[in-house]
């Protein structure tokens, strides 16, 4: 599914994060700090890689009992793609703080 | 704020967007609620959930409120796609049905206040109220087993509820019918009964026995001879159509109160908008009294077609038919308010909650007791998730 809109900073930045870990598992308190953004912003914003195709989900059992699951996340090929297309903005990226321009 | 204290308000959001969240997304709110238990510091697990629950929750209760319409257009397309030729294959769903009825009424009920002159704050509250029914209509279906084992407890902790109102709510005229929240009154009987009676006519525990027999005191000492009328008109519908022990107790207890009640005086003075609007509207325009006749009758529809349709669950239907027909009678009659047409939010989040109680497509039915709550599901609905993004 091609996208018609520009990805926000955050889009990008969480893409960036996810490009990181490579075939690595991410987990969403870890994305949150990596890419710099609330988990009110990642949540939905997953939600939405996932049901582009971008984003590969799944629940992971704790490796140590009595833990509860974790859901994992890990970019698809074209989810990739979408990342390499897309760097975070270097300008905003450099000057973590700051918060997005408003119209 | 003590560390526990902050951990368990962060489960708590956690569990109230799951709730709120479409069920094939409801994994994404077990998601961040497993990942907020990750989290070592208690502060930033709050905040963590919070921030979900601000990122997530406006959305969901979007598509909250836009489901009644998505599921009726749903079934439409299903139905035309599988060649249904009775022209009733989009309407098998009662709930969804009545939903679109009370958002069809209150928009009568506009209409007529429009042409009648009423305050424009009386059309807020009443879109206000339609609005916040559907959001808890919506978050009381899915109560695990709200019909089964809590059904019992639910309907005793209501009728006290009434019997408090009636004992410490606001009089007027010797009545108390109404409690204040925050410079709005409302009516604890027109809200909780209706859903009461439903519930009742599905569910006959001994406890929920005893709290119709509380209801019907509570009736009796308000005294609410409209609301006494809908409880034993409904309850001797049950009767007629499933008569047990349980059910003859209720209806016994209610026919007294109903009888106590007219024997009552009840001089609380007829207002504006809201009582005996039947042929009152008429003479305001003819446009306004078709208005309020069209708006009254989508009351019913969600029990004629489920009566039409779910032959096992006649009698709630039959109870909520007769409910609402009841309460639209004494209305036309006498000093007390039109259902859901007329201004009152009380009696549309009555109406819109009482859907709540209605019996669920035998479809869903099988389908939400194959799926564990706390289970992460595999695959997800395309749609859905579309939409939350």
């Amino acid at each position: 599914m091609s996208r018609t809109r520009a990805l926000s900073n955050h889009a990008r930045s969480v893409l960036a994060a996810l490009l990181k870990a490579g075939a690595g598992w991410s987990h969403g308190y870890e994305l949150c700090r990596l890419a710099e953004v609330k988990s009110g912003t990642l949540y939905p914003l997953l939600i939405r890689l996932e049901a582009q195709g971008y984003l590969e989900a799944e629940w992971q059992q704790p490796a140590e009992g009595g833990r509860p699951p974790r859901h994992a996340y890990r970019l698809t090929k074209a989810g990739v793609q979408l990342a390499h297309a897309n760097p975070p903005d270097r300008k905003v990226a450099a000057r973590p703080g700051l918060r997005e321009a408003t119209t | 704020m003590s560390v526990r204290f902050q951990r368990r308000v962060a489960n708590l959001l956690c569990r109230a967007l799951e709730s709120i969240l479409p069920p094939r997304l409801r994994d994404w709110g077990l998601a961040i609620r497993y990942e907020v238990a990750e989290i070592p510091e208690d502060t930033r697990a709050l905040l963590f959930a919070l921030e979900s629950l601000c990122g997530l929750a406006p959305r969901a209760i979007g598509i909250l409120l836009m489901q009644p319409f998505i599921s009726l257009f749903g079934a439409a397309v299903h139905a035309s796609r599988a060649g249904a030729n009775s022209g009733f294959g989009a309407l098998h769903s009662p709930r969804t049905v009545g939903a679109l009825c009370a958002v069809g009424a209150v928009a009568m009920g506009l209409v007529y206040m429009t042409l009648a002159g009423a305050p424009v704050g009386y059309l807020g509250i009443n879109a206000g109220a339609l609005v916040i029914g559907l959001v808890l209509r919506a978050l009381v279906s899915r109560i695990p087993g709200a019909v089964g084992r809590v059904s019992g407890a639910l309907i005793f902790s209501l009728s006290l509820l009434l019997l408090a109102t009636a004992l410490l709510g606001l009089r007027i005229e010797g009545t108390a019918r109404w409690i204040g929240f925050g410079g709005v009154f409302v009516q604890p009987s027109f809200v909780l009964l209706p859903l009461m009676l439903v519930g009742f006519s599905r569910t006959r525990t001994p406890l929920a026995t005893i709290g119709m027999v509380v209801a019907a005191l509570a009736m009796t000492l308000q005294p609410d001879r409209a609301m006494a009328a809908m409880m034993t008109t409904a309850l001797a519908a049950v009767t007629a159509t499933r008569a047990d022990r349980p059910t003859s107790m209720a209806f016994t207890a209610s026919l007294l109160a109903f009888v106590v009640t007219l024997l009552r005086p009840d001089a609380v003075p007829a207002a504006p908008f809201v009582d005996q609007l039947l042929f009152s509207s008429f003479a305001v325009h003819a446009l306004a009294g078709l208005a309020v006749v069209a708006g009254l009758a989508m009351l019913l529809v969600p029990a004629i077609i489920g009566w039409s349709c779910d032959k096992d669950s006649r009698a709630t239907y039959f109870a909520f038919g007769s409910a609402w027909l009841a309460a639209t009678i004494a209305a036309a009659f006498g000093n007390y308010p039109t259902p859901v047409v007329g201004y009152g939010g009380s009696a549309i989040l009555g109406y819109v909650l009482s859907l709540s109680a209605l019996p669920r497509p035998v479809r869903s039915r099988v389908g939400s007791e194959t799926v564990p709550p706390d289970d992460p599901q595999a695959s997800r609905d395309i749609h859905s998730k579309i939409a939350l993004a």
